[in-house]
């Protein structure tokens, strides 16, 4: 069973549309990267699937069910930007205040699980309002994991965090994804982050989806190359276009070359044509330079 | 990786209220507003009574007494819908108009702070959402009334104003100016949801409509007519000195049919539209 399954979604605001003919399948138990440019429709696609605002047409199934249905929307956890907390409460009054809107038995014990979950039950006596942005995230995650949920929707919530909370917020997803069975749909322009975490990716622009993998797919469709740097750059990148079929000069300087099995056979080879390689390494295209190169093929 | 079995559970409309509710009243109880508002409502009718026939010090001028009966603060002697001065205007209505201001902060902090966000996403309905603002506003309507009736009579005591009255009347009436809160917290909550994404003119529709303007504007026209009773104001107004067990009678259905069709109204315009 899926998760998230959508097809032909669509909607406008006035005359500009904003999500047009959308197809999305997000699988149980996966950890689904929703990549695109700002106003791509990531957010409003989000939104929908969140019940907050109405498609044009289309469907949404949540697992197997109308995304209206008031047993499934009790499975699905919400962090859309921030969390919507009172700021003048306490982190321990806003998560019992969720709670009692989610019917919650044992709310008491329920909050200290998920605020343990995410690493934050040393803050629950702690006002909202002065919270950090990490721990404020930290805490919408908490809200959204209220009453055992089985889908996460977390549009952005990595934005703005520092370099532990990321880690932090990582380490949290991973767990969740891994021990506790949740299916996560985030959405977020920091893809070195998403990398580290995601199973299945979905790149969408202009409001369509462009592209569905997995990250197993992924990794096929990014080739290892060898890159290399010279102070003769011109005459090593003819040499090996002679010998290799993709040689490219990527804007560090660097001669990347994708067909090479090994760096030794390059170094042997340039030098056998009187090159010297100052450096020379092999590295792999993540998803932040195939995401990029999918963007620019499409313009 | 661990996988869960779904279980789904759907609970109930009581079960979603109860939760809806203890939220919202947990809210009102910790909003420092509410009790601002309750004051408010103590000291307007204290005030009018007590500045009323006093002396100007510096001009020695005696401000005319707007009230030989401290009851009149409350409500009229007879249903007045055309208001000629300020002495037959200023009653228990007026509670009406701090209650609708209240109501616009209370739901548009429910927009400003995101709440509604991290409700709808959940198994709430709009119509829960509808009721329980509606009951929530009605309650602290209704408890303005009574802080209004203490003041009223505290300031009675203290300028030893006339106290003398049919009492069935009066209870008659003050229970039919409570019962008129529901009517008018489902007005607010739908002003409020009309207009949910502009605070500002939240607050001045609810003035408005709170004032009961339209109504004493149609008195204007129609005279003292009974008929406008069928309107939110005019059943307000006919909850007066006179009231006897059918003006509660009108009151009530007044205020309950106004209820059901501002919370129907409220309900689709949620449901038809985007949330957030």
């Amino acid at each position: 069973m899926n998760a998230i399954e959508i097809k032909n979604l669509s909607k406008n605001f006035g005359s500009k549309q904003a999500v047009c003919s959308l197809d999305m399948t997000v699988p149980k138990g996966a950890i689904y990267g929703f990549i695109g440019e700002n106003g791509s429709g990531k957010s409003t696609t989000e939104k929908m699937i969140c019940g907050l605002i109405h498609p044009d047409g289309g469907s949404i199934k949540l697992f197997g069910r109308d995304y209206t249905d008031a047993d499934v929307r009790a499975k699905v956890g919400v962090l859309i930007e921030s969390p919507g907390c009172f700021p003048n409460y306490s982190v321990w009054n806003n998560m019992k205040l969720q709670a009692a809107n989610l019917n919650i038995k044992n709310a008491d014990t329920e909050i200290q699980r998920v605020l343990k979950m995410v690493r934050m039950e040393g803050a629950a006596g702690n006002k909202y309002k002065n919270c950090s942005l990490g721990m404020k995230q930290r805490i919408g995650i908490a809200m959204a994991l209220l009453g055992k949920s089985d889908l996460l929707v977390l549009d952005e919530p990595i934005n703005g965090l520092d370099a532990d909370g990321m880690r932090i917020m990582r380490e949290v997803l991973c767990d969740l994804g891994e021990n506790h069975g949740c299916t996560i749909l985030i959405s977020s322009h920091i893809l070195g982050e998403l990398e580290k975490i995601a199973t299945h990716y979905g790149i969408i622009r202009g409001g369509k989806m462009i592209k569905e993998m997995t990250a197993e797919e992924l990794e096929e469709s990014c080739p290892t190359y060898v890159a290399l740097k010279t102070k003769d750059i011109n005459r090593a990148k003819a040499n090996l276009a002679c010998k290799y079929s993709r040689v490219e000069e990527d804007e560090a300087g660097y001669i990347r070359v994708y067909d090479a099995k090994e760096p030794e056979e390059i170094v042997t080879y340039l030098y056998e044509n009187g090159i010297l390689i100052n450096e020379i390494t092999t590295a792999k295209i993540g998803l932040e330079e195939y995401y990029i190169d999918l963007m620019k093929e499409g313009r | 990786m661990a996988q869960r079995e779904l279980k789904f559970e759907s609970p109930s409309f009581f079960k979603r209220l109860k939760g809806m509710l203890g939220v919202d009243f947990y809210r009102l109880f910790h909003t420092p507003m509410y009790y601002i508002f309750l004051a408010i409502a103590a000291i307007i009718p204290a005030m009018i009574l007590g500045t009323s026939g006093m002396e100007n010090p510096q001009t020695g001028e005696i401000a005319p007494q707007l009230y030989t009966n401290v009851w009149h603060i409350i409500a009229a002697d007879s249903p007045l819908y055309v208001v000629n001065s300020i002495a037959e205007y200023a009653n228990m209505n007026m509670v009406f108009i701090f209650g609708g201001i209240m109501v616009s902060i209370f739901i548009g902090h429910d927009y400003k702070s995101g709440y509604v966000k991290q409700l709808f996403t959940t198994h709430a309905k709009k119509q829960d959402y509808m009721l329980s603002k509606v009951i929530v506003g009605a309650f602290s309507m209704a408890c303005m009334c009574i802080t209004y009736l203490i003041g009223a009579v505290v300031a009675g005591l203290l300028t030893g104003v006339s106290f003398e009255v049919n009492v069935m009347s009066l209870v008659c009436a003050i229970v039919g100016k409570i019962i008129m809160s529901l009517g008018w917290a489902s007005l607010y909550t739908f002003l409020n949801i009309i207009f949910r994404k502009y605070f500002g003119i939240s607050i001045a529709s609810s003035f408005f409509f709170g004032t009961g303007i339209l109504i004493i504007g149609a008195a204007a026209i129609l005279g003292n007519n009974s008929l406008l009773n069928i309107f939110l104001y005019g059943s307000s107004v006919y909850a007066c000195l006179s009231a006897n067990i059918l003006t509660v009678l009108v009151c009530f259905v007044c205020s309950i049919v106004w209820a059901v069709i501002y919370t129907a109204l409220g309900t689709r315009i949620l449901s038809k539209s985007d949330v957030y």
